[in-house]
């Protein structure tokens, strides 16, 4: 039986009515792996994956999720598995824990096959910054997934996994998901731990899930999702069961569309396939209203200032001293740190560390780094406004569909502009995701549902309720001998 | 951006521009630095900054023990560590 495109909830009901052992499961999944041509994983985790399956088999573990393989972005701490994120720096870096994020899924049963690629320290929006090579999209070899989560997307798209995780600071679930033709939310800021997820920018960094569909998100977000006495800043509110309301009725909610966001500047067949999507969700009864969010073209440059000033000060950790990459040959510590750190990190890390250096330095700071937290306050201020009008707000997730790999990195703003519909949701920590709805140049596109905080369920709901009613979410690439 | 303030932020962040890199280096700051220079313009008059999105303050906890000693898990990391500490070159001659 071909395990490669089933859902989460199908391969569920596989291992349940025992028309499959786990351990086939997953034997089949390292197999498509091996033979994969898209570099999703820097690291496998085959016997060890191999023996929680036999385990389940033998009926000593359960959970919503057990028996079932996932993958893990290599940005989570995995304890006793090596952990890179995508740098030189840790190459060599065994974590002695598990972030929170794998604990709960662990927890839930879930099995992890591997470590997916990424941009390094998830800086970039593309794949094309790992030390491990660049990802390819499974749907063209020769362009990119997406980034930075773009091994856990492409590792879903390709149905190597059902499922994977991913960290979202900027865009990085649901540029990928959007690119790679799948599915991927991002909770609101804090409801999933960041415990054990290596730092990029902490008052931006979140946790999220890769699905083949809406539903599939769901459940796996009942499980990221936790509170976190390790993290200060961990949601301590209730949480929902995020299944509860997808199919809730859509009849009489309202979609917000943004006026600053011009989307005829965008090519024809994006802007046709967000109308056809508006035209479905008219027809499950919802309206349309236009919102003004004046302030959410603020959203790239004040991410260029807030982002690089605190991946400058959260990377300042990797010093070649207590874990990671050490230059050798050095004659003192001044030296062991500058060659260290100068030779383990890439290229977009150092510019996005000197950015944050400058930002934030004497003279500069008020000019810069407190300017962009006041436009960051006016954005969440947009959006707080929005919400009061509007259940969720809806664009599509990226400019354009996967460009050629190579085609983008010389330009670095050209890079961060990929971000721009993705953005502002991290500056304001409100929920987003995006959802398969269309395709242009032969290439899957996606659509952006975000909502207000806390409200994961009514953009679940709205997706799912989309997803009953389009087909988008079916489509796979073809994969040539490889599948 | 020029080439004594690209030395300056360098130093600060402990990274080394290799000779041929920092032509590009440079005028990518340059280029990213005039592109967030938009916000200089903005009327920010009476709008507090915000740091983090939640804005709650850091939860208080009891300042117990709450985890075993682990000292070999986290020496073993080190690049060069002996029974009790991480090592590094000569600080002091």
């Amino acid at each position: 039986m071909s395990i490669r495109f089933k859902t989460l909830a199908e391969l569920k009901r596989l291992l349940e009515n025992k028309e499959i052992s786990s351990y086939e499961l997953v034997n089949e999944t390292f197999k498509n792996i091996s033979s994969s041509k898209t570099n999703s994983f820097i690291t496998l985790d085959e016997e060890a994956a191999l023996n929680k399956a036999k385990d389940f088999d033998e009926g000593k573990v359960d959970g919503d999720l057990a028996g079932i393989p996932i993958a893990q972005k290599d940005l989570f701490c995995t304890k006793n598995l090596r952990t890179t994120c995508g740098s030189k720096i840790l190459e060599n870096f065994i974590p002695p824990y598990d972030a929170t994020v794998v604990d709960n899924l662990s927890a839930a049963g879930s099995i992890c096959v591997g470590k997916t690629n990424m941009d390094e320290f998830a800086m970039g929006s593309s794949n094309e910054t790992s030390y491990y090579g660049t990802v390819r999209n499974p749907w063209d070899l020769e362009r990119v997934p997406g980034g930075s989560s773009g091994g856990s997307a492409a590792a879903v798209s390709e149905g190597l996994v059902c499922a994977a995780t991913g960290t979202d600071t900027g865009g990085s679930i649901r540029q990928p998901a959007a690119l790679c033709g799948i599915t991927g939310i991002k909770p609101t800021y804090g409801r999933a731990s960041r415990w054990g997820m290596i730092a990029f920018a902490s008052s931006l960094d979140q946790a999220g899930a890769f699905a083949r569909n809406a539903e599939d998100c769901a459940l796996l977000l009942n499980h990221i999702c936790s509170h976190d006495s390790k993290d200060s800043t961990s949601i301590s509110d209730e949480q929902e069961n995020y299944l509860d309301k997808i199919n809730n009725d859509l009849k009489g909610k309202k979609i917000g569309i943004i006026k600053e966001f011009d989307i005829s500047s965008l090519n024809k067949e994006v802007q046709d396939s967000f109308e056809k999507s508006k035209k479905i969700f008219e027809a499950l009864g919802a309206n349309f209203v236009e919102v003004s969010m004046p302030n959410i073209k603020l959203s790239v440059p004040t991410y260029y200032v807030v982002a690089p000033a605190e991946c400058s000060s959260n990377l300042s950790r990797f010093d070649g001293v207590k874990y990671g990459y050490r230059a050798k040959d050095v004659d003192n510590l001044e030296e062991l740190y500058v060659k260290s750190r100068s030779e383990g990190f890439g290229d977009e890390v150092k510019r996005r560390i000197l950015i944050g250096t400058y930002v934030l330095s004497a003279g500069f700071y008020d000019a810069y780094y407190k300017k962009a937290q006041q436009s960051r306050r006016m954005i969440k201020n947009d959006f707080v406004n929005a919400f009061s009008e509007v259940d969720v707000i809806m664009s599509p997730s990226s400019p354009s569909s996967a460009f050629k790999i190579g085609s983008k990195t010389e330009d670095p703003i050209e890079m961060y502009l990929e971000d721009l519909f993705t953005i502002s949701s991290n500056l304001a920590g409100v929920p987003a995701m995006s959802i398969p709805h269309g395709f242009s140049d032969g290439l899957p596109i996606g659509l952006q549902l975000i909502g207000n905080y806390l409200e994961e369920s009514k953009i679940l709901n709205f997706a799912h309720q989309y997803q009953k009613n389009s087909d988008w979410h079916f489509k796979t690439p073809d994969l040539g001998e490889s599948s | 951006m020029d080439n004594k303030t690209v030395e300056t932020i360098s130093y600060l962040a402990r990274l080394k521009i290799d000779k041929d890199k920092k032509e590009k280096i440079t005028k990518d700051l340059e280029n990213i630095i005039d592109f967030v220079a938009e916000l200089q313009d903005l009327n920010t008059e009476d709008i507090v900054p915000l740091s983090n999105p939640l804005e709650k303050v850091a939860p208080k906890r009891e300042d117990s023990v709450a985890s075993r000693n682990r000292k070999e898990a986290f020496l073993s990391n080190s690049p060069e560590s002996d029974q009790d500490y991480f090592m590094v070159p000569k600080v002091v001659e």
